[in-house]
């Protein structure tokens, strides 16, 4: 249990110390931030282009702001978030297999299942508390400008989303014990994830793709039913597990 | 009792078989020379032993006990200092020192007193940066200071002076020299003058196996040289010497050696009697490792 400790203790100084927390901190912090901003300075944008716009054709009409633009936002700025969290942390593992670090943690006797459980778990929790301060913030500044109440299944969708970054952080885990590099890392992922999306364009299996969890547009707007994203939701839990648990016997038998 | 034994060790690397069925055993308390040339195996023999690798075969037993690849609980017993070692660069000395005692499992107060002691043995006691701008011979010296941390049994050191000057390489020397009453230190190089400073034992690989292992001395014995040195005081001499031998080999005015296998050194004499030379030398040259090292692997 100490030995756990103390690794988890260097993995958070590390986050700390190579300036990762706070780079994804000021990140997400900036797109909670972004997300009302952007739905509040519309009308504005577009009253400033209107003038150009009518000399071409085009006449625009003002438009009412609610909560669902900020909350469109979101939907559209998280992926960019997750994305700048993979590439920031992809190379959590495979930097310690090209530096050699961990060949003098693993000879003083830190048992390699408590490797994979450190990792996994820091890069869990960072991935939570980034998402859901991001949403906080977003929450915030909605309810200030406009009203929350009119996103349906507002909560609900933002858990979907959370269980998909989870799960592309448990792909993230069982491909760093597999390549040698970060390069192998981001393949890994971003081949799962990108195979998810294109299945997910077959009608048949769309609703089984852990992929379909993004949509919170159709969520919040009522479009679909939170019963239809139960199928993915479930997929997409049970994968995660299944990552970290296979990660476990992958990287005890690793050479290094 | 042998520190390390190492039984009919074979490994390969895809087509390349690196390790041909090698022996090895490392007696307790022995300064434990591994030699061989860059590629011989040396870090592959090293990583088998750490349960690193996995063998093709084979079998190695640490302090008695059998080595698992994977989750090697003999790991307890050993110290290790890779070929190139690399620390957590964002920690310093102290901090890093911390850290493998904690998951080494030590208590807090012994991890201080062992981190002050071995800083102070290697000399990084004042150093407060961080291992980020450390240069090869402090990252050496910081390598010894946690290979020794838990008191093992063995140190296990993969060359650990090849990247370093002079100066360097005599400390790092001088540090496993007083290391040895505490553990066994078994350690690679092709360095041969290191290995003639400081060790006890040597054991020579070469094409995958061991070719000669044993006792410094002993192999020095066993492989005596047969080449003697001999110095007249005239140059003339020398010259008469030289003409009535032919594979003598002049190396100097008045100095010149020759081989047993090619003039026994009676026949020698008896020129050197027989014409009243005088002679102000006749030396039997020392084997140097260099020699014994040549001969191992010409064969
Ligand atoms: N992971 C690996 N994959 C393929 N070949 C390897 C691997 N590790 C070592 N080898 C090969 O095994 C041979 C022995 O390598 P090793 O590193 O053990 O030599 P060494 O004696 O330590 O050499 P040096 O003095 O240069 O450190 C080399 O020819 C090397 O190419
Ligand atoms: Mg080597």
């Amino acid at each position: 249990m100490k030995s756990l400790f103390a690794f988890m203790k260097k993995e958070i100084l590390e986050q700390i110390r190579t300036g990762k927390i706070i780079l994804l901190g000021l990140l997400f912090v900036l797109f909670g931030i972004m997300n009302p901003a952007i739905a509040k300075l519309t009308p504005w944008i577009l009253e400033s282009v209107a003038d150009t716009m009518e000399s071409s054709g085009m006449v625009i009409t003002s438009v009412t702001i609610t909560a669902m633009d900020s909350w469109t936002q979101f939907f559209k700025n998280i992926p960019i978030g997750l994305i700048a969290f993979v590439l920031i942390e992809s190379s959590i593992l495979t930097k310690e297999y090209s530096s050699g670090t961990l060949i003098l943690s693993l000879t003083k006797g830190l048992e390699r299942f408590k490797v994979v459980v450190t990792k996994a778990t820091v890069l869990t929790v960072l991935w939570t508390i980034c998402y859901w301060m991001c949403f906080g913030i977003t929450y915030g500044y909605t309810a200030y400008f406009w009203d929350n109440s009119i996103a349906q299944n507002l909560i609900f969708s933002i858990v979907c989303w959370w269980v998909f970054g989870v799960m592309v952080v448990a792909l993230m885990v069982v491909f760093s014990t597999l390549a040698k590099s970060n390069t192998g890392v981001l393949c890994g992922t971003g081949g799962v994830v990108f195979a998810s999306y294109m299945l997910g364009m077959l009608p048949k299996c769309s609703k089984y793709m852990p992929s379909y969890l993004t949509d919170g547009n159709s969520l919040i707007y009522g479009l679909t039913d939170a019963e239809k994203y139960m199928p993915s939701l479930i997929i997409a839990a049970g994968l995660s597990v299944i990552c970290l648990v296979i990660s476990i016997p992958i990287f005890n038998k690793r050479h290094l | 009792m042998d520190m390390l034994r190492i039984d009919d060790l074979h490994r390969r690397f895809g087509e390349k078989e690196v390790l041909k069925g090698l022996n090895l055993s490392v007696p307790e308390n022995s300064i434990f020379g591994f030699i061989g040339r860059n590629g011989a195996g040396k870090t592959t023999t090293m990583k088998t032993v750490l349960g690193l690798l996995r063998p093709d075969r084979g079998e190695i037993t640490v302090a008695g006990e059998k080595v698992e690849f994977g989750q090697t609980a003999t790991n307890r017993f050993i110290g290790y200092l890779p070929d190139v070692p690399e620390f957590y660069s964002f920690m310093n000395p102290q901090e890093y020192l911390y850290f493998c005692g904690e998951i080494t499992g030590m208590d807090k107060k012994e991890i201080r007193s062992r981190t002050d002691e071995l800083l102070e043995l290697v000399g990084l006691q004042y150093e407060k940066h961080r291992v980020k701008g450390f240069s090869r011979g402090m990252k050496q010296r910081l390598g010894i200071a946690q290979a020794l941390l838990n008191r093992p049994k063995l140190l296990i050191c993969d060359e650990p002076t090849s990247a370093l000057d002079p100066m360097g390489r005599k400390e790092i020397l001088d540090i496993l020299m007083q290391v040895r009453e505490q553990t066994t230190v078994l350690f690679s190089t092709h360095i041969l003058s290191d290995v003639e400073r400081i060790c006890t034992d040597i054991a020579l690989l070469n094409d995958g196996k061991v070719a000669v292992q044993g006792k410094l001395s002993d192999i020095k014995t066993m492989y005596r040289s047969d080449e003697f040195l001999l110095e007249t005081e005239t140059e003339a001499d020398l010259v008469a010497i030289q003409n009535a031998f032919p594979f003598v080999e002049k190396i100097g005015r008045t100095q010149l050696t020759f081989r047993e296998r090619k003039h026994t050194q009676f026949d020698v004499l008896n020129f050197v009697t027989n014409h009243r030379i005088r002679l102000s030398k006749l030396d039997r040259v020392e084997p140097s490792l260099e020699d014994l090292f040549m001969e191992v692997v010409d064969k």
